[in-house]
């Protein structure tokens, strides 16, 4: 019988291909290894971020439904919200041990009831609306505050270029 | 992965470098032993030869890898250089400490040392990923456990070695390796049972629930030995030369593991007990009233299934791996253990009681003193009484309304207002009827099942009746009085309120409940109403004997007392569960949710209300004739015509069914 958190994976895969919500495709990156995943993210309508394709991928802990998983944008992005190296700081995310940024209540924290699609839904609505009050790219943030004409002509450039467009 | 050019350009590099060198000093001394004097004494020779070694020694590992691990993956690889990088340095830490004894079999010796680290940790990611892999091969198998007798058996005999020489010839830097590779046999042994625990595992058909524990144990076992290790090893360092610096990072990681370890044990052996003793099975109906799915792990639950004092049913199995890392609800994250000891007797007893009535198991009584610093906590999500947090939210005095006000004159307030008064109505009838605290009871439950719901709807249905029924009822009511809005249950509450309507559904049963009641406060005056028309009616028909002709059918109901109210009650009911929707639509979806599932559970109520309309049209028909000469200026015939409550009630259903 392979592990628990191998099955719990399984059925998220089967759940997410069958009812795929809006704007989100995510799967194993292959069949032999379940616990590392791709997604691709829409950028939410009436954002900056609006018709980008934002591949990211997932990497499951062993435990799963017990630990939350990483994610990490494989493209480059401008957010508030995501390191420059890609990783995402959402506190559904964060196990309620561990609180990077100190401004989290444990209400938000990951527990096994959140899952994938959870994940990705609440990754969109991140990108909709930033948090700048726990940046984990405090540029973007600060842009995002103070000139936010300049946020977006940023976020269309990174739009542009996921799509292989040229941009100015 | 390394790209396999560097490797190899080295290795040729290398060994022509030797071939060079070795060439060379032939080529000058023409003899082997002078040639190899020469090689010795001359320092760039010895580099290349060193070089060579080096190389070698790469080869080698790299042919173990291929042997033990086949191909690394990225995930490997990385935390492979990641360790390498620490270990390296603090090597070159304990260099310093031993630098009189630097010498080429030192080097030789801490290289040995850094390929075993690397292979134990290799090895323990191998068996970690046992846990992930789909297919786990007879090849994997074997790979491991000879991996696992080679990595034993070599610490073995290195620690055997470094206790003889420190024992004959003294303390030295064997000391050090001795140590090294006693941690290290901990660690085989730790990779050891966690192999065979992953193995057990793998051969049986269900998952093997105390697997986590026995490798929670074996963590905390090796963590100890580990930790005393590390302290006997700084002591004799001490002693013996000087504070072991290159030692501190590990010995903080393992304390800091070992706290964490013994922590879960602790924790989690204290919500495991909570759990086995008491926590009540989930029963085969409340399985069915939730849709059945364990969340954590999303699958059906047939049996072992526990439910929490929160009312949140989860496998038994999956709840206990869950409290070994936190003890708290997954879904509500109540602190389990943190609930105090009364109240989970109390919740358990209540259970028992209830498995008979199917109610759900939160004792009646306890809810309304929710513990403060739970309740801060939870920040209201989980509120155990949901009329705690709307009096706590409400700036609006509450008092009990007076007794026998018809609700009919209804001001026109926000629904929860109107819940508000509901409640108190409930309240003030607790103390009088028994049947008042029935309802009070039900509504703070944490009933996950409508039929609870609707039971205790219609239980509570019958001591309000009498109150609406409290004859004369205002007949001189001007009948323009508009109806009672649609309640603006959703647009009045706050963002957070709404947020906290979301994803917890014992919150959406409550707002259901709320709705419900409204439902039935409007019936209520839809019933009064009618029996306004009726006495105006009756007063109609006794007063004037020419009867009017669009009244003949109304009357002829009316008189019939319950056939007739039934339908016009039900249908004013029906635009006003419909309004409530189209509002929570303008909100959120969820809640519009929890608004159709209303008109569903509408059907319930509706029948409730006939019965007490049944009830209530005969005494107020037979008192409005007693108090029709009131009535009787205002109402006649001509005038009731175009303006008649009917026709008004008609054009108003119109428009709402309109808007809807």
């Amino acid at each position: 019988m392979a592990g628990r958190a191998l099955k719990r994976l399984m059925t998220e895969y089967k759940q997410l291909t069958l009812n795929p919500p809006e704007g989100i495709i995510a799967g194993p990156t292959n069949e032999e290894n379940f616990f590392e995943w791709e997604a691709l993210i829409m950028g939410p309508e009436g954002t900056c971020f609006e018709c980008g394709v934002f591949p990211a991928k997932l990497i499951f802990p062993p435990d799963y439904p017990l630990s939350p998983p990483k994610m990490q944008f494989t493209c480059e992005m401008f957010h508030p919200n995501i390191y420059p190296d890609g990783r995402v700081c959402i506190s559904i995310l964060h196990a309620p041990g561990d609180d990077p940024m100190g401004y989290e209540s444990s209400a938000e924290r990951w527990s096994p009831v959140q899952s994938v699609e959870k994940i990705l839904l609440s990754v969109v609505s991140m990108l909709a609306e930033p948090n700048d009050e726990s940046s984990a790219n405090v540029d973007a943030a600060k842009m995002w505050r103070d000139d936010r004409d300049q946020f977006n002509r940023i976020a269309e450039r990174l739009v542009r270029k996921t799509l292989n467009l040229p941009y100015p | 992965m390394p790209a396999p050019m560097p490797v190899g350009a080295l290795t040729m590099a290398s060994f022509a470098l030797t071939a060079a060198v070795i060439g060379n000093a032939y080529y000058q001394k023409k003899q082997f032993y002078p040639s190899v004097v020469y090689i010795t004494k001359s320092n760039p020779s010895m580099a290349a030869i060193y070089l060579l070694a080096f190389t070698m020694v790469i080869l080698l590992g790299k042919l173990l890898k291929k042997v033990f691990f086949g191909a690394l993956r990225a995930a490997e690889f990385e935390h492979l250089i990641e360790r390498s990088f620490y270990a390296v340095t603090e090597t070159c830490l304990a260099f310093t400490v031993f630098r009189d004894d630097f010498s080429p079999k030192f080097v030789a010796l801490f290289t040995v040392l850094l390929f075993l680290k690397t292979f134990h940790w290799l090895a323990d990611y191998r068996v970690d990923f046992m846990e992930r892999s789909p297919v786990i091969t007879l090849l994997f198998h074997v790979r491991v456990t000879c991996l696992l007798l080679l990595l034993s058996l070599l610490d073995l005999v290195l620690v055997n070695h470094a206790y003889h020489s420190t024992i004959t010839r003294g303390a030295s830097v064997q000391l050090v390796f001795g140590f090294e590779y006693a941690i290290l046999l901990t660690v085989a042994l730790n990779i050891g049972v966690k192999y065979v625990c992953h193995t057990v595992d793998l051969q049986s058909e269900n998952p093997w629930e105390n697997k986590a524990m026995y490798l929670l144990y074996t963590e905390l076992c090796m963590g100890f030995v580990k930790v005393v290790l590390y302290a006997v090893f700084m002591i004799i360092m001490i002693r013996i030369h000087t504070f072991p610096l290159f030692i501190i990072r590990p010995m903080y990681l393992t304390m800091r593991s070992f706290k964490r370890a013994l922590n879960d044990v602790i924790l989690s052996r204290r919500a495991i007990r909570n759990m086995n003793t008491l926590y009540p099975d989930a029963t085969p109906e409340e399985l069915r009233a939730v849709d059945n799915v364990c969340i954590i792990c999303r699958e059906e639950m047939l049996t072992g299934a526990k439910k929490l004092p929160c009312g949140h049913i989860f496998h038994a199995s999956c709840l206990r791996s869950w409290f070994q890392r936190q003890q708290t609800c997954p879904t509500c994250r109540m602190d389990i253990l943190r609930q105090p000891p009364p109240a989970q007797g109390g919740a358990a007893g209540a259970a028992a009681a209830a498995r008979n009535a199917q109610q759900p198991p939160t004792p009646p009584a306890q809810p309304q003193t929710p513990q403060p610093q739970q309740q801060q906590r939870q920040a209201q999500q989980q509120m155990p009484n949901p009329f705690a947090g709307l009096f706590a939210g409400m700036p609006m005095p509450v008092g009990p309304p007076p007794v026998g006000l018809p609700p009919f004159p209804f001001p026109p307030m926000p629904m929860h207002q109107a819940q508000q008064q509901q409640a108190a109505a409930a309240s003030a009838s607790a103390s009088t009827t028994e049947a008042g605290t029935s309802s009070s009871t039900t509504t703070t439950s944490t009933s996950t099942s409508s039929s609870a719901s609707s039971t205790g709807q219609a239980g509570g249905a019958i001591p309000t009746a009498p109150f609406n029924m409290l004859p004369p009822l205002f007949p001189l009511l001007p009948f323009n009085i508009p109806p009672p809005p649609p309640p603006l249950n959703f647009a009045a509450m706050t963002e957070d309120e709404v947020r906290q309507l979301e994803g917890n559904e014992r919150q959406h049963v409550e707002a259901r409940i709320k709705v419900l009641r409204n439902i039935q406060t409007l019936l209520d005056a839809a019933v009064v109403q009618m029996n306004q028309y009726a006495s105006v009616v009756a007063s109609l028909d006794m007063n004037s004997q020419s009867i009017p002709r669009n009244a003949t059918p109304q009357q002829a109901g009316a008189t019939e007392s319950a056939s007739a109210p039934e339908p016009s009650s039900s249908q004013a009911a029906e635009p006003m569960v419909g309004a409530a929707a189209d509002r929570a639509n303008s909100r959120d979806p969820d809640s519009l949710k929890e608004a159709t599932s209303v008109t569903s559970n509408d059907e319930a109520a509706r029948s409730e209300v006939t019965s007490s309309t049944s009830v209530a049209a005969s005494p107020s028909s037979l008192s409005s004739t007693t108090t029709t000469s009131a009535s009787a200026d205002t109402s006649t015939p001509d005038e009731l015509h175009p303006d008649s409550p009917q026709e008004i009630r008609r054009r108003r259903l119109e428009r709402f069914t309109q808007n809807t």
